[in-house]
């Protein structure tokens, strides 16, 4: 919900207008909009209104649009809703561990990944496949050349993951389910947007008596508050990435004046407000230690810096260099001096773990 | 043939043991490295990528290290 976020953490901070949003309805409390008195009607109307909001902005039709509460349960529905025993998973090796996850339980192959982060096609075609494809990766920021994927893989049914992507990169309209994750408008976390375009062939995973109503809801405060964002955030998406853009490529260019350093996919072909970087000979967990004592707060996909001890899947993958890594999200509220400050950061404590 | 025992050591100490120790070879020169790292394959994937030495796995957690 309301996150407490670094300032070039991946966690978005909230929108300011979601954050009033949330603040009134948690003050004011809600009904429950699928009761029949006139209050849960009230918060019916409003969660209706609020649906259709979320859908213009996303530009779907409004009764292809369900909000769920954890991502984790929106690849379930998303994905697992496409599959049958007949179709093989077509997905790839820089995908989120969910799909993994779903592709362990059926058939299934990978599509590996270039260097440049791009997913390489097929030379055959998939018959009788689902293709999961995620529009952007959520660690590099690398945008996939959906179309070519589509066009080589010919599956029957896709699967689009949206959650990195959200608003940011739009176009891609011959999917059969996809999902958003509010978080990339600014929106509050633990709400996802599932849109199925076609309901012949997606079914619910999930145990359910009616077919017909999908048995998973979301939070309404969250549900509005997440409308407000993308709302807002629809107007301010193309200065947010202009400026982002612009930042990232100070970052990029002074980063590869650092020898031996590893800056995972373009600029060009990348979500603008993303960047992973990978130096070599430095631990991932020091150097993101030095940089949080500068007042800088970064991600990291080094194995030191894991649970798991296990180094990033996505930069493995595409055979960036993993130890040594910082991940920089570029949120809308960040100034040329914390750039600037973030840059010295780096370039300082980079220079300190290899002497 | 140098020989480097890297097994227990994590992220990214092999390949700064590796590194330290290449610099004293010559061209054509090998180092067998031993890691059960799990990030050590595709950081040396990586790694000789950035500084042009060439490597191959021999076995599960055996390493052959060419210097360029």
């Amino acid at each position: 919900m309301v996150r407490v976020t670094g300032n070039f953490q991946s966690e978005s901070p909230l929108h300011p207008k979601a954050f009033e949003v949330l603040h009134a309805a948690f003050e004011n409390g809600w009904a429950d909009p699928r009761k029949l008195s006139q209050s849960g009607s009230k918060a019916n109307q409003v969660k209706n209104q609020a649906i259709e909001s979320i859908a213009a902005s996303l530009k779907v039709p409004v009764d292809s649009i369900f909000a769920f509460s954890s991502m984790t349960l929106g690849y379930y529905l998303g994905l697992q809703g496409l599959l049958t025993e007949s179709l093989t998973l077509v997905h790839g090796a820089t995908d989120r561990k969910d799909i993994f996850a779903i592709a362990s339980r059926s058939s299934h192959h990978v599509l590996p990944s270039a260097l440049d982060g791009k997913l390489i096609s097929p030379d055959q075609q998939s018959r009788n496949s689902v293709l999961a494809l995620s529009v952007a990766n959520a660690e590099t920021g690398v945008i996939q050349e959906c179309e070519e994927i589509i066009r080589s893989v010919n599956p029957d049914r896709i699967f689009l993951d949206a959650t990195a992507s959200g608003i940011r990169v739009q176009g891609i309209n011959n999917y059969s389910t996809a999902i958003f994750d509010s978080r990339s408008w600014y929106g509050p976390s633990e709400l996802g947007l599932l849109v199925i375009k076609d309901k012949s062939q997606w079914s619910n995973p999930l145990p359910h008596l009616n077919a017909a109503h999908p048995n998973f809801e979301a939070s309404l405060p969250l549900l509005l508050a997440s409308a407000v964002a993308i709302e807002n955030f629809s107007s301010e998406v193309e200065e947010a990435n202009l400026r982002a853009r612009k930042f990232n490529s100070q970052l990029r260019d002074s980063f590869a004046q650092i020898p031996d350093v590893d800056i995972a996919g373009s600029l060009d072909s990348s979500l603008p407000h993303l960047l992973s970087a990978s130096f070599l000979n430095c631990n991932g967990e020091e150097l993101l230690r030095g940089i949080q004592g500068d007042g800088f707060s970064v991600d990291s996909g080094s194995a030191c810096t894991s649970d798991n001890l296990e180094p990033s899947h996505v930069l493995a993958a595409m055979g960036v260099l993993t130890h040594g890594n910082i991940r920089i999200a570029i949120h809308p509220d960040a100034t040329q001096s914390e750039i600037d400050g973030l840059i010295s950061s780096v370039k300082n404590n980079v220079e300190r773990l290899r002497a | 043939m140098i020989n480097i025992d890297a097994r227990g050591l994590r992220c990214p100490q092999p390949i700064i043991e590796l590194g330290k120790q290449i610099s004293t070879l010559n061209s054509g020169d090998q180092i067998t490295l031993y890691s059960d790292d799990p990030a050590t394959e595709p950081d040396l994937s990586a790694w000789s990528r950035m500084t042009g030495n060439k490597f191959s796995k021999i076995e599960d957690e055996k390493f052959l290290i060419t210097k360029n």
